[in-house]
């Protein structure tokens, strides 16, 4: 199987969409950022140039260009570069494109993809680190991706340009390098359906977007302690894929959530209360949460590693799982 | 002396009328119904949404906004639908889903319909940016007040039309008053002078005339059609003294159509309003005291005017409210 880089699957992703439906357009450029990876967008340009447009400055237009554009039969794929930038339009998330299909009393749809970089990326400081998807996900209407893997990439993109709603792909800066295999072709992965990356029976661990290598390193480690970890990449915050986390904490009854957005309120919440609810008998100790410090990203390098998690953090966290009894007071 | 057809004069004045009763009846049903929801009416600013409904072909977006209800008609909505989905029935528009501030029908080029201020000038801009990726010559009209320009999303919604040439029309009703609330606070000597700088090529035009109204904008929507980019109309207009209506009321009465032509008939404190401003009384004033038309043929227009509007309203009135399971249901395809 042919072996890319995230960048260059989830531009692989974009062209086949833009094969498959001639009446699609891109607004935005630099899909692949502006460090390392930065070619990799050179098929999507060499072959739909004429199709992708640069905007000026003003992500709240472009916001709503792209939903009224797709409601009107033309759907979009609008990029912003650094999720923060996508913050200046969040009126329009919330008021126009979550709600549109739905206080349209469905008359109205919006094949519409909005795409971002997220996450910690290395001295980017407080303004270029967000991860914002769980504050996209309390707002109803909107799909969210963020796949982890190349493979992922590829056909989660294709299935988001494929959809009938709108979609918010967050893709992690740092996982851009990211080299994988990945299928050849045309193919798309559903929304909607987390995958075990890597299976096992002591404790599961459900991660999102970067994470998910964070937890499978942490598993290579605590399989030399004879911890076998269970890594569930959800894929997709919206819709999120209930079943296959309850059936992994059946079966290992420990839970650990990794998501490097900001804890409180984050991604690994809904998860952790969604389990308490409706797999509480299964859990053989409290479920634990991995996420980023409740502060903005400090610039400094010593600061910023302190806040941001990662694998260790796994590690910690499933260890105190395994060991729930002695160590876990109160 | 008109330039119109009679047939347009005819569809002009026809407009205007269902526009208003359509108004008047929403107050009707809010005495009656005391139905949650505040009414934004479009009373005294019909001239817009008529010429819209008059230059408008198939497949043209109108982005409208919490005050839209007279774009809706004009447009060539259900008015039964439309009533049911203000008093948010299961035969509603939008299924009871959105109210009164966010009527939808793309079947006849209504939109997404924003009451976020600046939220219909920006999905208009999407409108228009699928006509130019499609290649039609579909014109996408962005209907809005003054207070619009206040917000930071009009500046970018008319530099992208500007700099993208996008088939729209910034239809600006101003009808903003000097130190009342809400009114825009621009710092520019006129509004158009927002989007003149922006290379936007703009006009001023009476919203109290209906047929120079008319002209503007079917004027602008042929040079847009024609591929030459957006334009800009800021057409003034006097407020309605009901144009915030707390409780529902009739401050200016049901519109007494022989006051166009027995100018005595026009009293009380909002009698100035009336005689001076009121768009649809003016032009019934004109097409009488020109012999365009006899008062016998206006009336009669109103006459089948309000026979279509009370059966409208007999529709929604019997429609039931939507099932609960449906608020569940919708947030996705």
């Amino acid at each position: 199987m042919p072996r890319m880089t995230f960048a260059a699957a989830l531009i692989d992703g974009l062209v086949w969409a833009l094969r498959s439906d001639p009446k699609a357009f891109i607004l935005g450029r630099g899909m692949t950022g502006h460090g390392a990876e930065a070619d990799a967008q050179k098929p999507l340009i060499d072959e739909f140039g004429d199709r992708i447009t640069d905007p000026p400055t003003s992500e709240q237009v472009m916001t709503s260009l792209g939903l009224g554009a797709a409601m009107a039969g033309t759907p979009m794929l609008i990029h912003y570069g650094t999720a923060s930038f996508a913050l200046e339009a969040w009126n329009q998330f919330v008021n126009e494109v979550g709600n549109g299909h739905y206080m349209s009393g469905g008359q109205l749809q919006a094949p519409v993809v909005f795409h971002v970089f997220h996450g910690i990326r290395g001295g980017g400081g407080p303004q270029h680190s967000v991860s914002p998807h769980a504050m996209m996900a309390n707002a109803p209407g909107i799909e969210i991706v963020m796949p982890a893997s190349p493979a992922d990439a590829k056909g989660l993109m294709r299935a988001s340009m494929k959809s009938r709603n709108p979609t918010f792909f967050f893709n992690h800066t740092m996982l851009l390098g990211l080299e994988d295999e990945v299928p050849a072709g045309d193919y798309e992965i559903p929304l909607g359906k987390a995958a075990v990356k890597r299976k096992g029976r002591d404790v599961t661990v459900v991660a999102l977007s970067k994470m998910v290598p964070e937890a499978l390193a942490a598993a290579e480690t605590l399989a030399k302690s004879g911890i076998d970890v269970e890594v569930v990449d959800l894929r997709t915050l919206c819709p999120l894929d209930e079943a296959t986390v309850i059936e992994s904490v059946k079966r290992t009854g420990r839970l650990v959530v990794a998501d490097e957005g900001s804890i409180i309120c984050g991604a690994a919440s809904e998860v952790a209360a969604f389990v308490a609810e409706k797999a509480f008998a299964a859990l053989k100790a409290p479920v634990q949460r991995v996420a980023r410090a409740m502060v903005p990203v400090p610039f400094s390098p010593p600061l910023e590693a302190a806040v941001m998690p990662g694998a260790q953090q796994i590690i910690d966290a499933c260890l105190r799982c395994v060991k729930a009894r002695e160590t876990i007071s109160g | 002396m008109s330039t119109l057809t009679q047939e347009k004069r005819l569809a002009l004045l026809t407009r205007m009328l269902r526009m208003r009763r359509f108004e008047e009846t929403v107050i009707h049903l809010a005495l009656a119904h005391s139905y949650v929801g505040r009414q934004h009416l479009h009373i005294g600013h019909e001239t817009t949404g008529a010429a819209v409904g008059a230059v408008m072909k198939r497949g043209d977006r109108i982005h409208t906004t919490h005050r839209n209800h007279g774009f809706v008609i004009a447009a060539g909505a259900d008015p039964g639908k439309a009533y049911a989905e203000i008093l948010g029935r299961a035969d509603g528009l939008n299924g009871g889903k959105g109210g009164t501030w966010h009527l939808c029908d793309p079947e006849h080029g209504i939109g997404s319909t924003s009451a976020m201020v600046g939220g219909s000038i920006a999905l208009a801009i999407g409108s228009a940016w699928a006509f130019k990726c499609q290649k039609t010559d579909n014109v996408a009209f962005a209907h809005f007040g003054d207070g619009t320009l206040d917000e930071g999303i009009a500046y970018e919604s008319l530099n992208m039309a500007s700099v993208f040439e996008l088939p729209v029309l910034f239809l600006c009703e101003n009808n903003s008053k000097a130190g009342q609330r809400p009114s825009s606070m621009l710092a520019a000597k006129a509004l158009r002078h927002v989007p003149e700088a922006l290379s936007i090529p703009s006009k001023l035009v009476n919203g109290a005339d209906a047929e120079e109204t008319l002209a503007a904008i079917d004027e602008a929507t042929r040079t847009i059609r024609a591929g030459k980019g957006p334009v800009f109309l800021e057409v003034t207009l006097e407020r309605w003294p009901g144009s915030h209506q707390v409780n529902a009321a009739f401050p200016t009465g049901v519109t007494d159509l022989e006051m166009a032509w027995d100018e005595g008939k026009i009293t009380g404190k909002h009698a100035d309003w009336i005689k001076r401003f009121d768009p649809l009384r003016l032009y019934a004033k004109k097409l009488a005291e020109t012999k365009e038309m006899t008062r016998d043929e206006i009336l009669a227009v109103d006459k089948r005017v309000q026979a279509d509007i009370a059966d409208a309203r007999k529709f929604a009135e019997a429609s039931p409210f939507p099932k609960v399971e449906s608020a569940f249901q919708g947030a996705f395809v």
